[in-house]
């Protein structure tokens, strides 16, 4: 089962949980100092390291070359590889689990970027399986790090655990409660970063969030995972008090089902408009007001991203074509 | 290069994010940058900002960029091209290059030291390629293994196999020193 298909933990406000970890192999230059036939090598030497006993099943090997430019958008999309990743594939090769949880990007940034991802909030969850997968790696190929440094990367900005973890909030009602910039500005002062999760940064759509820990030097991993879950359970807690206020009102309760009266019949629907009126029946679904399980808006949200779309098609579509795709799909999961 | 937003000044934060199923790149100076919201040290998983630690050098240490072109042994970066990237070049530069280094990385993490995790890296004899190579030429004599050796290294070097050459080199080293004897 594919993480944005799963029902999980306070799955009414938090869309997803990511993990990741940065890891360069100590024999080798980073990858901006590696021609193609040097990142070949590492790539190879990451696979036949992890890629034993069950793991050999479980997981494919792909060489980014060997994917459309679509495939890896889509990839992008679904969160599995960072844009960047999709948009040079020359020496590069991905490590995908088959349930599409566990991602390993080799040759971006770093030699070995680590991500796993899980529906709901399951922050520990999803750091051991990442850890597993270092402690696999790290046991049979030297890891480059330096006792005061911590992990080595090509960047500096992520050194010491290398850790990145963060979860996708839907938070309809601080938005529109104006609370977001205030709540941004106190969980920076705290080490966190919260922004939007899609659309430009200063205007997110769809009223999902991305909450990040930005520290990663001189905070270990388990004081990092504790530290972003005990504020994001705080923005939960605040989001449901939220919630609760404007589900009294009528204006409201309107909008959620006027939203879903459109998604049942429109004929077309741009990506923009599926995400706002797929924020207001994503909260009607999640409280109650509609009786629909709140994973379809997940999936729907993952499944409807242009290049996923186009990839579904095995075609690349024009934007009206797959508004039309994009409306049938929404109002297939929806009936 | 002029910022796309302002078109004044000069792009310093380049942007890669998927618009519309596009990985599109922009080119923003620093203010605008942090207008849109790009302002911070993050190249988390919806976008990447790889050249982020560059710009903010350039920012913070003008007096660097005559300091001479001293190369890293393992990777032959200089600092002036790991200024220049905004990316270190091996894990030797972290090294060469420490206190030219030290105060940007203070500036992004403080003073702090690692807290984290420690990898623990144990040999498994039978999967390294060294012993292959050892067992090998046992036949032959110390100078046509050595030939053979430095050969093989010279291949493992110009096919970016550091890690095969590393071994390597500490077997020729090891031979030559068993002549001297
Ligand atoms: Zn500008
Ligand atoms: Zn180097």
């Amino acid at each position: 089962m594919k993480w944005y298909e799963n029902n999980a933990e306070h799955a009414d406000i938090v869309l997803s949980t990511r993990v990741r970890l940065a890891r360069n192999l100590k024999d080798y230059p980073f990858p901006s100092r590696l021609n193609e036939a040097g990142k070949n090598k590492v790539n190879a030497v990451v696979r036949d390291a992890l890629l034993t006993g069950k793991r050999a099943k479980t997981f494919d090997y792909v060489e980014m070359r060997t994917l459309s430019h679509t495939q890896c958008v889509s990839l992008a999309e679904k969160h599995l590889i960072s844009p960047e990743f999709a948009s040079d594939s020359e020496g590069r090769a991905l490590i995908l689990s088959k349930d599409e949880d566990v991602s390993i990007m080799l040759c971006e940034e770093d030699h070995v970027r680590v991500q796993v991802i899980y529906p709901g909030l399951s922050l520990e969850a999803a750091y051991e399986t990442a850890n597993e997968l270092d402690e696999a790696l790290s046991r049979k190929v030297e890891i480059a790090f330096d006792p005061r440094l911590g992990y080595l990367t090509q960047c500096p900005t992520n050194l010491g655990t290398g850790l990145r973890a963060s979860v996708m909030l839907h938070l309809p009602a601080l938005s529109r409660s104006g609370a977001m910039q205030r709540l941004a500005n106190t969980v920076a002062k705290l080490g966190l970063i919260l922004r939007g999760a899609y659309g430009e940064g200063s205007k997110p759509v769809g009223d999902i969030y991305q909450l990040s820990n930005q520290v990663t030097l001189g905070i270990s991993e388990q004081a990092a995972i504790k530290n972003l879950e005990s504020i994001a359970n705080q923005i939960i807690a605040q989001e449901k008090s939220a919630r609760e206020a404007l589900l009294k009102d009528d204006v409201f309760i309107d909008r959620i089902w006027r939203a879903w009266g459109i998604l049942q019949s429109a004929h077309m629907l741009s990506c923009a408009e599926f995400m706002e009126l797929g924020s207001l029946v994503r909260i009607g679904a999640a409280e109650g007001v509609l009786d629909i399980p709140v994973q379809t808006l997940t999936r729907l949200l993952v499944e409807t991203q242009p290049a996923t779309l186009n990839c579904a098609q095995g075609r690349s579509c024009t934007p009206a074509e797959r508004d039309v795709l994009r409306a049938r799909a929404v109002k297939e999961a929806l009936r | 290069m002029l910022c796309q937003n302002c078109n004044q000044k000069e792009a310093t934060t380049h942007i890669k994010r998927v618009v519309n199923g596009e990985a599109e790149e922009h080119h923003l100076c620093s203010e605008c940058a942090k207008k849109l919201g790009y302002d911070h040290f993050l190249d988390d998983f919806s976008l990447s900002i790889p050249n982020f630690f560059s710009s903010f050098f350039h920012d913070t240490m003008p007096a660097l960029k005559g300091a001479g072109a001293e190369h890293c042994g393992t990777c032959g970066s200089s600092f002036e091209d790991i200024v220049r990237s905004g990316m270190v070049g091996c894990a030797d530069c972290y090294d060469k290059f420490f206190d030219r280094l030290l105060p940007s990385i203070q500036r992004i993490h403080g003073r702090a030291r690692h807290a984290g995790k420690t990898p623990h890296y144990t040999v498994e004899p039978d999967e390294k390629g060294a012993d292959k190579v050892a067992e090998a030429p046992k036949a032959q004599t110390a100078e046509q293994q050595i030939a053979a050796l430095e050969a093989e290294m010279q291949k493992a070097i110009e096919s970016q196999n550091f890690e095969q050459a590393a071994v390597l080199r500490d077997k020729i080293k090891e031979l030559k020193g068993d002549d001297r004897k």
